[in-house]
């Protein structure tokens, strides 16, 4: 597995403990007559989970398993994907602190980061999304 | 493919269906109508989908897919894979039957089932990342 995607899987295993713990939280106070406070978390527990772990996880495994080139570089250059690994998680980082704090600018800026990581990924990706064997 | 893998993927896969299932019950009037106790099943349909199908899928794919650890035998290392299938689907069933029965009665009989079923959905994804934490690795 190369690094890139070991740093991606490890943010997304990191993520799903966190958005399990807040989720975990939230449902537990559920059953319980004063749990409504809680419900201001939700947006934290969807975003870990729903971008932290399965965005990070799929873009993780994507740059494992992709087709490879036939150049020395055989995954192509990495820097865009290192950029996206960033963005994704610093705009889950951001947006997360953003819900919880009621910041619209701070949850643009978020969001923003995170279309940046996935243009970034796709722009690493696309050339690499062909049958295998060819161009190598 | 492994033992393991094999129970977790055709279960992500029953609770796909039984998702389905749900969302189309959610959407059927007659039968919202009929059971009230419906309107409270929209987190349990989300979360039979999100926990139930992707990430139970992801997690047998996982624990078959991953590189493994030399130094364990397999069977050793499919332990606390079965620790995982046993607290995800415990607690997400305690959550099928808690979630309704929580919003008809706060706090009332079954209301412990929502905190145990928090308790073992968290014990299942910490167990599962300690498990897969050293199969994440460089060669």
């Amino acid at each position: 597995m190369p690094r890139l995607s070991v740093w991606f899987i490890r943010a997304a295993l990191i993520a799903l403990v966190l958005g399990t713990l807040v989720g975990s939280v939230l449902l537990a106070a559920k059953g319980m007559p004063a749990g409504d406070g809680f419900v201001r978390a939700v947006p934290l527990h969807a975003e870990l989970l729903l971008i932290g772990w399965l965005v990070n996880l799929a873009l993780g495994v994507a740059y494992w398993i992709l087709p490879k080139h036939a150049s020395a570089r055989e995954r192509g250059h990495p820097a865009p994907a290192w950029a996206a690994l960033l963005l994704v998680n610093a705009g889950v980082i951001v947006v997360g602190y953003a819900t919880m704090a009621s910041a619209p600018a701070l949850l643009l800026a978020g969001r923003v980061a995170e279309v940046a990581a996935v243009a970034c990924f796709a722009a690493h990706a696309w050339s690499r999304v062909k049958p295998f064997g060819v161009g190598r | 493919m492994p033992t393991l893998s094999r129970w977790l993927i055709r279960t992500a896969l029953v609770c796909c269906a039984a998702a389905f299932l749900l969302g189309l019950a959610l959407v059927i009037a007659p039968l919202r109508a009929a059971y009230p106790v419906l309107a409270a099943a929209w987190p349990t349909y989300i979360h039979l989908l999100v926990v139930g199908w992707i990430t139970q899928l992801i997690m047998g794919v996982a624990f078959w897919m991953f590189p493994r650890v030399q130094r364990r035998p397999a069977l050793a290392s499919d332990r606390p894979g079965w620790i995982v299938y046993a607290s995800i689907n415990l607690g997400l069933a305690c959550r099928l039957i808690g979630e309704p029965v929580a919003a008809a009665h706060v706090g009332r009989p079954l209301g412990w089932l929502l905190p145990l079923s928090a308790a073992l959905q968290l014990i299942g994804v910490v167990t599962f990342v300690i498990g897969i934490w050293p199969r994440v690795r460089t060669r």
